[in-house]
Formats: structure tokens, C-alpha cells, sequence
């Protein structure tokens, strides 16, 4: 049994604690906008957030998330509205999509820690994300655009 | 059967398989049916198998491509939409289930927009047509006094004015028109424009369905162990471990498909992804290999080489081969190498299947659904149509979703079982047992006379394309050196193309731009080291030696296609992208630019990279790249599929490579078969020609000049010349 805060809501799941947490995620609880990719922690198709930071929930597991708060890409914004998912739709980031919950949750993370990021912290960030597709330029400037953004409503 | 055609209602019902509004199938809820695509129009009025519009005003379009990133759904949706004359935010997409009645669904080689181009848009024409034919009778005005916008007819006189829905029962009774008027260029409103994927919101908030994401009631979840060579058998296995794992429910053996694509495998089967996985882990697994020596990739390379050594298959041979290089002033000789590679799309494969004794339904990440029910149909003995294919979204496909072994395990192994299963592959699974782009050796030799290139001789060796289907047939044949080849655009007087055969223990397949993944690599590299040679400058040079405007044919389409290789068209793309790189221009010590241009998919594209070698290691800045594909839909999506390629390119440039021991496949995941990433991907500035030719390929013809431009670029830097890919870590010195 796990005790987990997930998107604000406190979830009880019957699950050998040794499970991953995208597993209990996506097969639990519903929640399959984190994806599988590698099961290693390598792509970061998988990330979400726990208490505010990103982590790769395939290789996370479930005990190690007990009463703590864990944000996925359906908890990112009640109305997907997020700068991030403004900007991801502005610049239209995605091609196949489905690295793309990955990249905005570790790119959430990153702005959340660091509003005004240079390109190349960016990069360094970033680069933990594959994206077989090749849409890094888009998503680059579809942080530095959220980033941007964000700064202009809270100035 | 034409899909251009009215459907009675009674028809309609049954391919939709539903007799109600809505639609719920096996245990998918609503949402999850719509988001997943499975197909379920609602409509009162649907004069073809695409376009049907409900008296509540919804607008359907069903799409029959396979969407995998390179834009299908939104481009057949605009299509569609541009002719009837509605917003891409009014229509709902529904994806079409394999079936032959809709054409063609084989969604590769490029083709989604060549061969539904006109067709889509005529199928928004007829209903457009026949809404305000409706229109005309129940105001009993004429048709030509009636305006037509965004979803509704105004009769401007009258001062009336009606949305679609309002005009579907009657429009249904109505003759569909068997050639309907289509828009000029000049009045589009979405062709040629930038559109936002149709599917933004759903992926950006993680509700796009994927294969992974189906869930059928009662289903098990399986992993599996499937034997390391292709042809091995399982000679015993333990599973006393793996049924000890909370969760497992099962263990079984499946066998070898006869069609000889899937591999013996042993199956855990579970309540959950995560316990099939561990519970297959903790299987103990006794592999029987077939006998013989298998592939190692020390003597397979050695093979390859032998065999283009001796090149004994003559392809092409225009002129006097023979006599141009003994009358040379000077031979060059270049050798190029490359590995197998994988496809590895984010999304490793995942099926679903339900087989049950009347009917089985898949649902698949695959880029070939009706391939899938011929082989579904196959394996159950049922008749064709009483198999159901849903196609998912698709995390990434490049070829590798196209084939049938995963759908013909699936179906298999719910059959055995008796149960809905899903069978995930891991990552480990998708890189060893895959349909690899194959390793290959080439050479070119190019006889100099006075200055003049007067004769080319292209020899190659890998295991053939044809492979696939017949492992027996290993000999490089006419397809193969047709993509980029026998088709060699330059004014050479004497060409030979001649092949090795060597044959591989993996099984081949096609890999995003195939074969030219490799034959524009050696031939666009061999350009550059011949323009060196002569002392031209590369792009001067190859525009002198395409010369005059010709259509070039060797294997390719001829002179009454439309499609045919006009070399004129190759060379605007090539002044354009020398004028848009700033060509020419001086770069730092340790920079330098790099270009090439291939003709593919009936596409021209040529790029320009910038490179630099610092230490050894080379990186691509920037790149250049300009497509002409004729007609296009989408200009956004083109663009993102320059950006895409050059970054796909760069991973095999780079990284990418297969290698194998006794025929098993030596890398498992990314950390030894790594992908580019973002701190190691170029800018890509992408540039469309603007033309009417007819609409020819975009989501692969970008790939193939990314890496000779790369390497040239290298050289221009550094002095060196990259032959043998993937660099990998060696240190360009």
C-alpha cells in the first residue's frame, strides 16, 4: 500500500512498493501522460514532478514518493493553459508528441527554479530529454517564449 | 472499391459498427474511443467514406494515414476542410480502422499527400456541393447566389442564412456529384498555410492515445522473452521465479509465426505492465541458435567489403566504363561505411489485441493497417472482416511500425490465451529485435580527364530491401540503387552501378529515407571530394555538372509522370540554398560549411551545414536547408520536417550502430545506442520553393543530404574526411 499526493489529490494504492512510480501512474491511477521509454531513466519521456522536482518516475519507485506531492502533466494546469503549453501551441512544438509531457514537465521544473534561463541552461537542462522526432530548436524557443511570458505578467 | 461514393445509412452503420450515436467499444470509454481515433462517425449526411456532417452541426473528418509526427492528420484534414469551407476548429477528426475501402493506408515512403491530395479535396467539394444544392432547394434560389464561409450558407438577397447541419437530411437524399469544382490556389484559405497540429491540446496535456495508453476490459498485460537469434528456439526454461513475482499470472511459450517474422519467445503474462516486465526478468531461459556461423559484425564488414570489391551484379552500365578509366588522367578512389541501424521512435511498440471465435480487433501504433488485418485475419482464420484494426497515434514510427510481427504476436497470443492482452515492448526489445536499416560498404570510383569527371563507378554491398520479405534474396538489385544511384543527376558520359550480395541474420527493413540514407552519403561526399580535387568550389561545381535542363530516368519515373527527375528543379534548390547559407562566406579556423542535394521521394532538397572541429570532435552548428516539393499542405509541417531530419540524420551520423556476435544484437538502449540531443542539434532554417508541380514527399526527402553536408562541412573545417559512420567517439585528427 503507497500513500501518494497526486495532482493535490491524497491517493491510496494497493501496489508492491518496489513499482515505479509511472507504473502506478499510468495503471493505477489513470494518469498515462507520462510515457515509457526506456525504463533506465535516460529519455526523460517519464518525468513528472516530485515535491516540485523533476524526477524520472521509471526508475522511481513508489516508496521513495510516500506522502509526498506528485504533479503530472494533467495536474500542469486545470484548463492546459500553462505558459508552457501556450507556447508549446504557439511555436507547435510537437510532431509524433509523445516525448513532449516529458519535455514541458522538466521544462516546468526549470522555470519554476530558474524563470529567466540562458540558452545555454536551457541546454544543459534539456538535453536530458530525447526527442526521436528532432523538435529541440522548438522547444528551446518555446521555453525562452513561456519564460518571456511569464516574466511580462508578473512585471 | 472507389470510396468516392454515397453510402446508404444501413452501410454506413455497419462499417461503423455501431448502430447508436457514440460509440463504446470492448470497455474503451467514450473518451478514451474518441481520443484513441477508433473510428465512429456520427452523421446524418455522409456523401463518401471521409466527410460526414450531423443535423447537430458536427463536422467529421476521418483521416486513413497513420499520424507518427510527420503531420498527416491536420494535412488530410485541411485538405478536406479547404474544399468544404470550414475551420480546422469546426471539424472533429476521426481516424480511420484498416480497410481496404479507403485506398491506400500504407503510411510510408512519403506518399499521404501525393496520392490524396486531389482526392481529400474532392471529398469536401462533393459535400460542399450537395449542402448547397440543399441549400438552393429549400430557399428556391439559385445555387450561384448562395455564399458559402466557414460552415454556413448565406443567401445575402434573402437575408437568410444556415449553418451546415441545418441542410444534412436533405443534402443526404441528393446525387453525389461525380466531379466537383475545385478551389484555385489563389482562393486557398488553408492549403499552403501554417496550421497547428490538430492534435496539440491532447498532446500537451497528455491525453493524446497512444499504443501504450489503450485499455480493453479483462485484459493481461505481457512481456517477452523473445530468443536472441532470429530462428533460435527455446530448448527449456525455468519460470519458477517469474511466477513467484506478485502480479505474473502466467507463463507460456509462443511459437515462431510460420511467415518466419516473429521469434520464439516465452511469455509472462500479469496483471500489470511492471510485474509482466520483472517477472520476465527473473526468467532463466535455455536459447537453442540455429546452426551454422551467424553474423558477427568483424566478418560480416569483411564480407560486405569482399563483396564490392567484386561487385558482380552489373546494375547500370551507360557508355564505356571500361575505356574511361584506362584513357584516365587520374583515378580517385573513395570507400564509405555504415552500420546497421535501429529505429528506435520514442514510443517502443505496444499492441493490443482481443481475439474472440467470431471477430478479433487490434489496436495499434502502426503505420500499415491493413497489412495488419491481412495478417490478424491470417493468424485467426477469420475472414478479413471480422478483424477490427484501430490505429492509435503513434509515438514515432520511421518504418519500423509499418511491419507485422508485432501485430501477428499479439493476435497470436490473445489467441492462445483466449484473453484481450497487451503485449509492451521494452526498449531492450526494440532496438535487438528490430527491422534494421542495413549495414553497408560502398566504393566509388571516378575517372578525370582533362579536368572533366568522364566516368563514375558506383559499387555497393548490404542486404538487400527485397530482404524483408524473402530472406533468400540478399543481392543489392534496381530498387535498391535507384534511390540516388542509377539515378545520378551529373553530366557524366560513363556510369556503371553494379552490387555485392551478402546476406544478413537479422531481419532488414526500411529505415525513414531508406537506402538513400547511405547512397547520398557516398555519392554526395564523393562530390565534394572530387570538386576538392579539381580544385572547384562545391556548389559551382555540382551545378556545372548537372548542366542543361534534363529529366534523368534510370529506374525512375518516366517521361509521362509528372514525378519525373527534372534536373532544372535540383538546381534552383541549390542556387537558393548557396544564396540563403551566405555560401561562400569566411568562417572561424576550425569552421567550415558543407553542402549536398538529393533528389527523393520526388522531392529536391539540398542543405548547407555549418560545422566546427574543436579537439577532435565535430559539431553542426547551423544548417540550411531548402526543400522543393511541389504542391504542398501544411508549410509549417514542412518546415518542422527539415527540422526534424537533420536531427534524425545527426543521430546516425554521430551515434547510431548496430553490431552483432553470433547473430545477436550487441546494444539494448540509449546509453549504447544513443540519439542527439539537444545540446548537440543544429538551428535548422528551412526554406519551401513555390510551385505547382504536383504535391511529392516531405517526411523524408530532408534526411538524406543532412549527413555528406555535415561531413563536408567537417572537412571544410578540419581537413578530414568522414567516410565510415557513425564517428562515435573517435577523434577527427
Amino acid at each position: 500500500m503507497a500513500r501518494l499526493r497526486v495532482n493535490g489529490e491524497l491517493r491510496e494504492v494497493d501496489v508492491e512498493e518496489s513499482t515505479p512510480l509511472l507504473w502506478v501512474l499510468r495503471e493505477w491511477l489513470g494518469l498515462k501522460g507520462a510515457k515509457y521509454a526506456c525504463g533506465m531513466g535516460l529519455c526523460g519521456a517519464c518525468t513528472v514532478h516530485v515535491d516540485g522536482q523533476a524526477i524520472r518516475s521509471c526508475v522511481t519507485p513508489v516508496s521513495d514518493v510516500e506522502n509526498k506531492s506528485v504533479l503530472t502533466i494533467e495536474g500542469l494546469d486545470p484548463n492546459g493553459e500553462h505558459p508552457l503549453q501556450q507556447a508549446w501551441a504557439e511555436l507547435n512544438v510537437p510532431q509524433c508528441g509523445f516525448c513532449q509531457t516529458g519535455q514541458i514537465m522538466n521544462a516546468a521544473a526549470l522555470l519554476q527554479e530558474n524563470p529567466r534561463p540562458t540558452e545555454e541552461e536551457i541546454e544543459a537542462r534539456m538535453s536530458g530529454n530525447l526527442c526521436r522526432c528532432g523538435t529541440y530548436q522548438r522547444i528551446k524557443s518555446a521555453i525562452q517564449a513561456a519564460s518571456r511570458a511569464a516574466g511580462e505578467v508578473s512585471s | 472499391m472507389s470510396a468516392f461514393r454515397k453510402l446508404d445509412r444501413r452501410e454506413f452503420l455497419a462499417l461503423t459498427g455501431t448502430a447508436s450515436a457514440g460509440v463504446l467499444l470492448l470497455g474503451l470509454d467514450t473518451r478514451t474511443a474518441q481520443a484513441a481515433g477508433t473510428e465512429a462517425v456520427r452523421a446524418d449526411f455522409q456523401p463518401n467514406l471521409f466527410v460526414g456532417i450531423d443535423s447537430d452541426g458536427t463536422i467529421s473528418l476521418l483521416v486513413h494515414r497513420s499520424e507518427m509526427g510527420q503531420g498527416t492528420r491536420t494535412a488530410c484534414a485541411m485538405l478536406m476542410a479547404e474544399e468544404l469551407h470550414v475551420g480546422l476548429d469546426q471539424v472533429t477528426i476521426v481516424q480511420a480502422i484498416g480497410h481496404p475501402r479507403y485506398g491506400d493506408q500504407n503510411t510510408d515512403g512519403s506518399r499521404s499527400i501525393r496520392f490524396n491530395y486531389t482526392r481529400l479535396r474532392q471529398m469536401g467539394a462533393a459535400a460542399r456541393e450537395m449542402l448547397e444544392s440543399a441549400a438552393a432547394e429549400a430557399w428556391d434560389v439559385p445555387v450561384s447566389d448562395l455564399v458559402v464561409r466557414n460552415g454556413s450558407i448565406r443567401h445575402d438577397a434573402s437575408n437568410r442564412a444556415a449553418s451546415y447541419g441545418a441542410f444534412a437530411s436533405a443534402a443526404a437524399a441528393l446525387p453525389v456529384p461525380e466531379d466537383p469544382v475545385l478551389k484555385d490556389r489563389a482562393d486557398f484559405d488553408l492549403i499552403r498555410t501554417a496550421q497547428p497540429m490538430i492534435d496539440m491540446k491532447a498532446i500537451t496535456t497528455g491525453h493524446a492515445v497512444y499504443g501504450m495508453d489503450v485499455e480493453v476490459e479483462g485484459m493481461v498485460y505481457a512481456s517477452l522473452e523473445r530468443s536472441p537469434t532470429v530462428g533460435g528456439r527455446v530448448a527449456s526454461f525455468d519460470a519458477a521465479a517469474a511466477r513467484a513475482v506478485p502480479g505474473v499470472t502466467d507463463v507460456v511459450e509462443l511459437p515462431a509465426d510460420e511467415s518466419g517474422l516473429t521469434n520464439h519467445a516465452v511469455v509472462v503474462l500479469a496483471t500489470n505492465t511492471w510485474a509482466a516486465m520483472e517477472g520476465r526478468r527473473r526468467l532463466s531461459v535455455e536459447w537453442q541458435a540455429p546452426t551454422g556461423d551467424l553474423e558477427t559484425t568483424e566478418s560480416f564488414t569483411d564480407a560486405l567489403r569482399r563483396s564490392t570489391e567484386e561487385a558482380p551484379n552489373t546494375i547500370l552500365d551507360q557508355g564505356d566504363i571500361d575505356t574511361a578509366f584506362d584513357d584516365a588522367d587520374q583515378v580517385l578512389e573513395a570507400r564509405f561505411q555504415g552500420p546497421h541501424l535501429a529505429h528506435a521512435p520514442m514510443e517502443p511498440m505496444c499492441l493490443t489485441a482481443h481475439v474472440q471465435a467470431d471477430g478479433c480487433e487490434v489496436w495499434a501504433p502502426t503505420q500499415e493497417p491493413q497489412w495488419a488485418r491481412r495478417e490478424a485475419a491470417r493468424v485467426t482464420g477469420l475472414e478479413e472482416d471480422a478483424v477490427i484494426v484501430n490505429v492509435t497515434m503513434l509515438g514515432g514510427g520511421f518504418g519500423r511500425k509499418s511491419k507485422p510481427d508485432q501485430i501477428i504476436e499479439v493476435v497470436a497470443l490473445s489467441k492462445q490465451i483466449g484473453r484481450p492482452v497487451q503485449i509492451a515492448w521494452t526498449r531492450e526489445d526494440e532496438v535487438r529485435h528490430g527491422f534494421y536499416r542495413a549495414q553497408n560498404y560502398q566504393i566509388i570510383r571516378a575517372a578525370l580527364k582533362d579536368g572533366a569527371v568522364t566516368g563514375w563507378h558506383h559499387a555497393a554491398t548490404f542486404p538487400t530491401i527485397g530482404s524483408t520479405f524473402n530472406p533468400q534474396n540478399s543481392a543489392v538489385g534496381r530498387g535498391d540503387m535507384g534511390q540516388g544511384a542509377t539515378n545520378l543527376p551529373y553530366r557524366i558520359p560513363n556510369i556503371r552501378v553494379s552490387g555485392g550480395d551478402v546476406g544478413s541474420d537479422l531481419r532488414i527493413g526500411w529505415l525513414r529515407s531508406v537506402n538513400h540514407t547511405f547512397i547520398t552519403f557516398a555519392t554526395q561526399s564523393a562530390m565534394d571530394e572530387l570538386a576538392h580535387e579539381l580544385g572547384r568550389d562545391p556548389i559551382e561545381f555540382q551545378l556545372e555538372m548537372l548542366g542543361a535542363q534534363r529529366y534523368i530516368e534510370p529506374f525512375g519515373a518516366r517521361e509521362d509522370n509528372p514525378y519525373r527527375f527534372d534536373t532544372d528543379r535540383l538546381k534552383a534548390v541549390v542556387e537558393r540554398v548557396r544564396d540563403e547559407s551566405g555560401w561562400g562566406r569566411t568562417l572561424p579556423e576550425g569552421h567550415g560549411l558543407g553542402f549536398a542535394c538529393q533528389y527523393s521521394f520526388a522531392s529536391y532538397v539540398a542543405s548547407v551545414v555549418h560545422a566546427s572541429v574543436e579537439n577532435g570532435r565535430a559539431r553542426a552548428h547551423e544548417v540550411w536547408t531548402v526543400i522543393d516539393p511541389g504542391s504542398y499542405v501544411n508549410s509549417d509541417t514542412v518546415k518542422q520536417q527539415l527540422e526534424g531530419s537533420a536531427v534524425f540524420a545527426l543521430s546516425y551520423v554521430l551515434h547510431g550502430r548496430i553490431t552483432t556476435e553470433d547473430g545477436v544484437v550487441q546494444q539494448s538502449n540509449f546509453h549504447d545506442y544513443p540519439l542527439a540531443r539537444m545540446n548537440e542539434s543544429p538551428l535548422v532554417n528551412a526554406f519551401i520553393m513555390e510551385n505547382d508541380h504536383p504535391p511529392a514527399g516531405v517526411g523524408e526527402p530532408g534526411v538524406p543530404p543532412f549527413a555528406p553536408a555535415f561531413t563536408n562541412a567537417v572537412f571544410a573545417a578540419s581537413g578530414v574526411r568522414v567516410r565510415d559512420l557513425p564517428i562515435g567517439g573517435r577523434r577527427l585528427e
